[in-house]
């Protein structure tokens, strides 16, 4: 390994790794602090926790610190959303999609693995066509509010869930169907 | 079904989406809070498109194996042979790090993203050092689109690559002090079919017709031919002193340790005199004892660079150094690579100068090298004792020089010219008879 191959590397790892956890971090915060403007603040012990949580998965993003983090922003939006259906809720469900976008990333490998622009191109357009997923399901709720009953809401996303599953079972292949023809 | 063993594990991003996306889901159900769907959304989603991509077909993959031998700093090409790669999107390969060992890319580690039919790109590694190497070691992972499931990372075994030293190309421009051989390219002090004038003499019955001078032989009204030298061969005793390593070895092209002088220096003389068609020999004072006897040819400077490649040093074990018969003949050349600081092979070296063989001392100490010292001995100890060592080899060397054997340090292949010139002219000086 040459000197001028090893300064690539800050700190044990690749410039590209430290951005990635850098957006993994930003994506946690944002995904709480998105309701400030709607005046929706977190207690200040639970941005800090979140944070230590966030810095901690940023350097371990398959642990399974990272679920619990994301779990945790998704308990203080049960609490802070309410019945409503707020703008804030999108930049949230941004901020949770960057973060995870970022931890499946850097599990690709270790620190030491740069970041291919390539993937990190494919996952950004995963990730915004992900994130599509949520602004469907804020604008067809914000949509027909006050059209149907909650009620007629929720059979309708059992009814949808439900035909995704019977569609999954059908496409999904079992491991070893195409094996042995 | 097949009920072999999966490699095949879901990931840890597939499960937080479906840990979070799941738990996003409960919570809207169980408070009524319809708008969490929203934040847990593209999380289910990508966990559904993950599941679709669940693979199918274990993927089988195999290290090409790297060549045996390699030259230092010589490069080569790990390829991954690999098959059934239809569920693989993304490979990484992680290859075990290894001193002395360079590995492009720079971490020793890459990712690729596969396009359907595309090979698994090369590692490219370059041993930097002589000596035997593990190559090829490494960890392989391959995940499917959209990350859900990971085969690996499963370790694939490397294999020992012999490293044989560098060897520079130069022909040999100094001239053995007393050849004895039949063939070769050393001049002879003897008259016979060479190349080389000799000088011009009355022509004798079996002197061959096309080395008539026929300006000369009409100037003096008798016939006279032109007289060349004989071309022959010398043979060649590199012994090399591998009892210890002095210094920090950085590899090819870094800073040397007085081994990594000593090997190269060994292999660049067994070079250049095999070349030139001398029998070369090679003894190494190691634990190992590697020894080559006296030949020529190509696989004959392979056998000794293999063997060069193996040193491990030590002090020999079996035998007493200033005891070893070096098996040298008369009119052999002997060169010792040595740092000479072992008294006992200076002892033995005296003793091949008495004999009236042309001994040569090449110092492969590099200047400023320091031995390694024992852990938890002060510093201060060791480099007074290592002073005193150097004083030692002064006086060693001092007294080398003395018995009539020269000590050059090394320096490049044509170290040897300059002083084998000498040692010939003296060889041919008339000597008076005690």
């Amino acid at each position: 390994m040459t000197a001028a191959a090893r300064s690539r590397m800050v700190r044990g790892a690749q410039p590209g790794v430290w951005a990635l956890r850098g957006i993994l971090v930003a994506g946690i915060l944002l995904a709480l602090l998105a309701g400030l403007p709607e005046g929706r603040v977190p207690p200040v012990w639970l941005v800090v926790v979140l944070v230590l949580s966030a810095v901690l998965s940023a350097f371990r993003p398959e642990h399974l610190a990272m679920a619990m983090t994301l779990g945790v922003v998704l308990v203080w939006w049960a609490f802070a959303i309410g019945d409503g259906m707020p703008m804030a809720a999108l930049v949230a469900a941004a901020g949770l999609t960057a973060a995870h976008v970022a931890a499946t990333l850097l599990g690709y490998g270790p620190p030491s693995l740069p970041v291919d622009p390539r993937l990190a191109l494919l996952w950004t357009g995963r990730g915004v066509l992900a994130w599509l997923a949520a602004l469907v399901v804020w604008g067809v709720a914000r949509t027909y509010s006050g059209h149907g009953t909650p009620a007629l809401f929720w059979l309708t996303g059992l009814a949808a869930a439900l035909v995704a599953a019977v569609v999954a079972g059908v496409t999904v292949p079992v491991r070893g169907e195409g094996e042995g023809e | 079904m097949n009920d072999a063993p999966t490699r095949w594990h879901a990931t840890s991003s597939l499960g937080r989406s479906l840990i979070v996306g799941g738990l996003g889901a409960a919570l809207a159900l169980a408070a009524g809070r319809p708008g969490l769907v929203v934040l847990v959304a593209p999380l289910l989603l990508m966990a559904a498109l993950a599941l679709v991509h669940k693979p199918v077909v274990e993927p089988r993959v195999f290290s090409t194996p790297a060549r045996q031998q390699l030259h230092e700093g010589q490069g080569t090409r790990l390829r991954l042979e690999t098959h059934d790669l239809d569920d693989v999107e993304h490979v990484t390969r992680m290859m075990s790090p290894q001193p002395f060992l360079a590995a492009h890319p720079v971490d020793g580690v890459f990712g690729q993203l596969l396009s359907r039919g595309e090979a698994v790109a090369p590692f490219e590694v370059s041993p930097r050092r002589w000596g035997t190497r593990s190559v090829g070691g490494e960890k392989v992972a391959m995940t499917t689109a959209w990350a859900g499931y990971r085969w690996g990372p499963v370790a694939l075994m490397g294999r020992e690559v012999g490293v044989l030293p560098t060897v520079t190309h130069v022909r040999s421009g100094g001239e053995a002090p007393q050849p004895i051989g039949l063939i070769g390219a050393h001049r002879s002090r003897r008259d016979g079919d060479g190349t080389e004038f000799s000088s011009i003499r009355r022509f004798h019955a079996g002197d061959r017709l096309r080395r008539i001078n026929w300006r000369v032989s009409l100037r003096q009204g008798t016939l006279h031919v032109e007289s060349t030298r004989a071309e022959e061969d010398t043979a060649v005793l590199v012994i090399v002193d591998a009892l210890a390593d002095y210094g920090e070895s950085e590899g090819v092209g870094g800073a040397a340790s007085s081994l990594d002088v000593t090997v190269r220096a060994a292999s660049s003389l067994a070079e250049q005199y095999i070349g030139g068609g001398d029998r070369v020999a090679l003894r190494v004072l190691s634990p190992g004892g590697e020894y080559a006897g006296y030949g020529t040819g190509t696989r004959h400077l392979r056998r000794i660079l293999i063997l060069l490649s193996r040193i491990r040093p030590g002090i020999p074990r079996d035998v007493a150094i200033d005891q070893i018969d070096f098996r040298a003949t008369a009119g052999t050349v002997v060169v010792v690579i040595s740092p000479m600081l072992s008294e006992p092979l200076a002892t033995a070296t005296v003793r091949l100068v008495r004999r009236g063989l042309p001994v040569i001392v090449v110092d492969p100490l590099p200047p400023g090298s320091t031995p390694s010292a024992y852990p938890g001995s002060e510093a201060k100890v060791a480099e007074l004792a290592w002073r005193m060592r150097l004083l030692d080899r002064s006086h060693l060397l001092t007294q080398l020089a003395a018995a009539g054997c020269p000590v050059v340090p090394w320096n490049g292949p044509r170290t040897l010219e300059e002083v084998l010139r000498r040692l010939a002219r003296r060889a041919a000086m008339p000597r008076v008879g005690a």
